[in-house]
């Protein structure tokens, strides 16, 4: 099975308006992409698809993709479209590089905070019969899964915040301009209750931004020497049910899935130590220890110590979201992809600020929908894995 | 460009499209489609490695995220599953996207499904016409009736297209759906009976236009290998590809226009991308059957120009000869096309399909005789993205 094209990451960039009012959405993308085009050495006329995703309601368009083509290089060009995820956009991306069909791929994703009420937006996911009437939105269905989890494991609120406050050092760290929400445990943990158990200070503001990145064949990268790639060795990805009702929402099966599937390209047989750092999922921190778990990097029984030890801060075992998470900034729709091109950076060295030495391998995850529906996994390494063929 | 292997097709479930189906909510209506396909490919479920879902705007169905709702229906649970959306050539997108999960190497057997129910909607073209700006467009009566209604009246001005033309498109069509049993809109007409029919956006009259439809469909792809090593019948997937205009309707407009509205120069683009793929230099000799979305009777025309079917601008005299008919030289929409059922989310899969079953010989009473080669394309937003689709025998 496969051809043995392989898949990099060449380039990427983030646009995070400091004043979102005032850079229109169309702006914003063009920027973006002309930024990761640079970043990647590339122009576009050398880019030979592109996969964007994009949510119409938050965007309030019919068919979102219509007005996002144009900035992004798209017309006259091979453009799709993954509105089920950001992610998705990336797993495409990849899928057509591998083909053999292309040989680059652009992946824009984006989400701005032009609507009126986010909330009531994200609502009309819910069927309109029977759910509709409940407030179904994306909060809610992260307490839903927090409550799940506490339920199985209680006392988990403890480390939960630990979490967010780590990651949130991370972000301040980071990304300082960008990161305004609270590091104290005591603001975090005391303030306002937003739905049960999630306080306004264990999950942060939505904000607006546009990530882009460049993927390319290996043939591609050998014809340009003197780019930073963070090769693909493994990707996975899969989802839970639909309703919520049809699921534990303690558990995620279709992660397990998703990483096994990641693993098993990536050559990846133990989790724990196969990495030097991780990217992953956490709207609020127990979307985080669910990640972990998920991925093979922390089952439950080990949670709360291993969050006592410091595991995963910058100077733990396995560092998580050096980028601070959406726990520090939280472009809701775009996030996943956000995990996705923060690791890749790091194995690129391009991470910045909170670059960790010497990365040569990193995980990825990101998830989408409500208490992560999607599940989406991303080995990157240094160097490319073996051909298996 | 490198030899890209085919993909086979071995498996095609296609509802009965119609006004209604007030039977079915829409992931049973998914569903339907699914194990028609299943049961055609003589799959099971736990085989399918992959689910790439076919959904255009979810306004139509007033579900953010439907293909939520629908994986259940898709048989995804745990599964590789993404949704694709390019308007109205979502379809031939999404069976794209699963072509490229396959050549890959991450799948070997794909599920690509999707299915609307338009008709039930309230009134689509109230909704189409949130494709458009909020600030700049959608004031005006911008519906996609109104944006081909210009390029119908542009293409009338460029190379002299008549309404009687265009009324001849529909009697073409509807002819070929009367074959067709999961056509929507079966009932001959006449060019009389269009032309008196009630004016919706001149030169577009009722009869000229789509219906609303539900229905759905589904397609099983696989890569040769798997058709080989379970000894299965397959039709191929040759070429593939796809492009875009600029979204800017008045891009297509006026001085220093950088397309034509009157014209599908980006539908020729990915029509072209494809035809390389799969070897076709010769579209009028090599492609038996082609089956164009043209959901008005006035863009049948630039499509087929487009697929190189007919040079530009001649193709409406070139009908009025009798070319485009079932039995006659390259037929177009032999189904009875997009003018005769169009359930959005599912419309250019369909076309795909179609042009599937008619290199498969399992077209029935619209079957072109001998077809081996086929070309299916998609449109979708503001006649902006295009995708096409060769295959063969």
């Amino acid at each position: 099975m496969g051809n043995g094209i392989k898949v990099g990451v060449v380039g990427s960039a983030v646009v995070a308006p400091r004043n979102p009012e005032r850079v229109s959405l169309e702006e914003a993308l063009h920027l973006a992409t002309h930024a990761a085009l640079r970043d990647a050495g590339i122009a576009i006329e050398d880019i030979d698809g592109i996969v964007v995703a994009g949510n119409d309601q938050l965007d309030g368009r019919a068919i979102t993709v219509m007005m996002a083509s144009g900035s992004v290089g798209g017309v006259s060009r091979d453009i799709l479209a993954t509105p089920s995820s950001a992610e998705h956009a990336f797993v495409l991306a990849a899928l057509r590089v591998r083909s053999g069909i292309y040989r680059t791929q652009l992946v824009v994703s984006w989400s701005p905070l032009e609507t009126q009420d986010i909330a009531q937006v994200q609502r009309l996911s819910a069927d309109p019969y029977y759910h509709r009437a409940l407030p179904l939105d994306e909060m809610s269905a992260h307490a839903l899964q927090a409550v799940a989890l506490e339920s199985k494991l209680p006392g988990l609120r403890e480390a939960a915040v630990t979490i967010t406050q780590n990651n949130r050092m991370h972000g301040t760290r980071a990304y300082p301009e960008l990161s305004p929400a609270p590091r104290e445990a005591v603001l975090i943990e005391g303030s306002r209750m937003l739905r049960y158990p999630l306080t306004e200070g264990m999950v942060c503001e939505p904000a607006f931004a546009v990530v882009a990145m460049v993927l390319a064949s290996d043939d591609w990268v050998d014809e340009h020497p003197g780019r930073d790639c963070a090769w693909v060795n493994g990707m996975g990805w899969a989802t839970e049910a639909a309703w919520l009702g049809d699921r534990d929402l303690s558990a995620l099966p279709s992660l397990q899935a998703a990483a096994a599937q990641a693993y098993q390209e990536a050559g990846v047989h133990s989790p724990q130590g196969a990495f030097d750092l991780a990217e992953v999922a956490d709207a609020t921190a127990y979307q985080q220890l669910l990640a972990l778990e998920g991925l093979g990097l922390c089952e439950r029984g080990q949670w709360v110590q291993a969050v006592e030890r410091g595991d995963f801060s910058v100077d733990g075992t396995l560092p998580v979201n050096l980028s601070g998470g959406a726990l520090s900034f939280n472009p809701l729709f775009c996030s996943g992809l956000l995990r996705i091109q923060e690791a890749a950076n790091q194995v690129r060295g391009r991470a910045g600020a909170h670059q960790k030495r010497a990365v040569r391998n990193a995980v990825a995850h990101g998830a989408s929908g409500p208490a992560m529906q999607y599940n989406t996994v991303v080995v990157f390494g240094h160097d490319p894995r073996k051909s298996t063929q | 460009m490198r030899k890209i292997p085919r993909v086979g097709i071995i498996g095609i479930g296609q509802s009965r499209h119609q006004a209604r189906r007030d039977d079915a909510n829409y992931p049973e209506l998914v569903r339907e489609a699914v194990a028609l396909a299943m049961a055609d490919a003589k799959r099971d479920f736990d085989e399918i490695e992959g689910v790439v879902y076919s959904l255009a705007p979810d306004a139509l169905l007033g579900i953010t995220n439907a293909e939520r709702q629908g994986v259940d229906a898709v048989g995804a649970r745990n599964k590789r599953f993404m949704r694709i959306n390019t308007g109205g050539s979502t379809g031939v997108s999404a069976l794209a996207a699963a072509h490229s999960h396959i050549l890959s190497g991450a799948c070997d057997l794909v599920l690509a499904a999707g299915a609307d129910k338009v008709g039930e909607c309230g009134d689509s073209q109230t909704i189409l016409n949130k494709i458009w700006d909020p600030i700049y467009e959608r004031a005006l009566p911008l519906g996609t009736i109104t944006m081909l209604a210009m390029s119908a009246v542009r293409y009338m001005h460029k190379y002299g297209m008549t309404e009687e033309d265009m009324a001849r498109v529909v009697v073409k069509n509807r002819q070929h759906a009367s074959l067709n049993p999961n056509a929507h809109l079966r009932t001959p007409t006449t060019i009389d009976e269009v032309l008196g029919s009630r004016v919706v956006s001149w030169p577009i009259k009722l009869y000229d236009a789509c219906p609303q439809s539900s229905g759905g469909c589904a397609m099983v792809l696989a890569s040769e290998d798997y058709i080989k090593r379970h000894q299965l019948d397959a039709v191929w997937i040759t070429g593939v590809g796809h492009s875009a205009e600029s979204y800017y309707m008045g891009d297509r407009m006026g001085i220093g226009y950088s397309a034509d509205h009157a014209d599908a120069a980006a539908l020729g683009e990915a029509i072209a991308r494809a035809y390389k793929m799969a070897g076709i230099s010769d579209p009028v000799k090599q492609i038996d059957v082609a089956e164009l979305y043209a959901p008005f009777s006035n863009t049948e025309f630039h499509a087929i120009e487009a697929a190189g079917l007919a040079p530009l601008g001649q193709s409406a005299a070139m009908l009025r000869q009798g070319h485009f008919h079932l039995g006659a030289q390259n037929p177009v929409n032999p189904s009875g096309g997009t003018l005769c059922a169009n359930p959005i989310a599912a419309t250019a899969m369909v076309r795909v399909a179609e042009a599937a079953l008619q290199v498969w010989g399992r077209a029935g009473a619209h079957q072109v005789q001998g077809a081996k080669r086929a070309l299916g394309t998609g449109n979708g937003g503001d006649h902006q993205f295009f995708g096409a689709m060769v295959v063969e025998a």
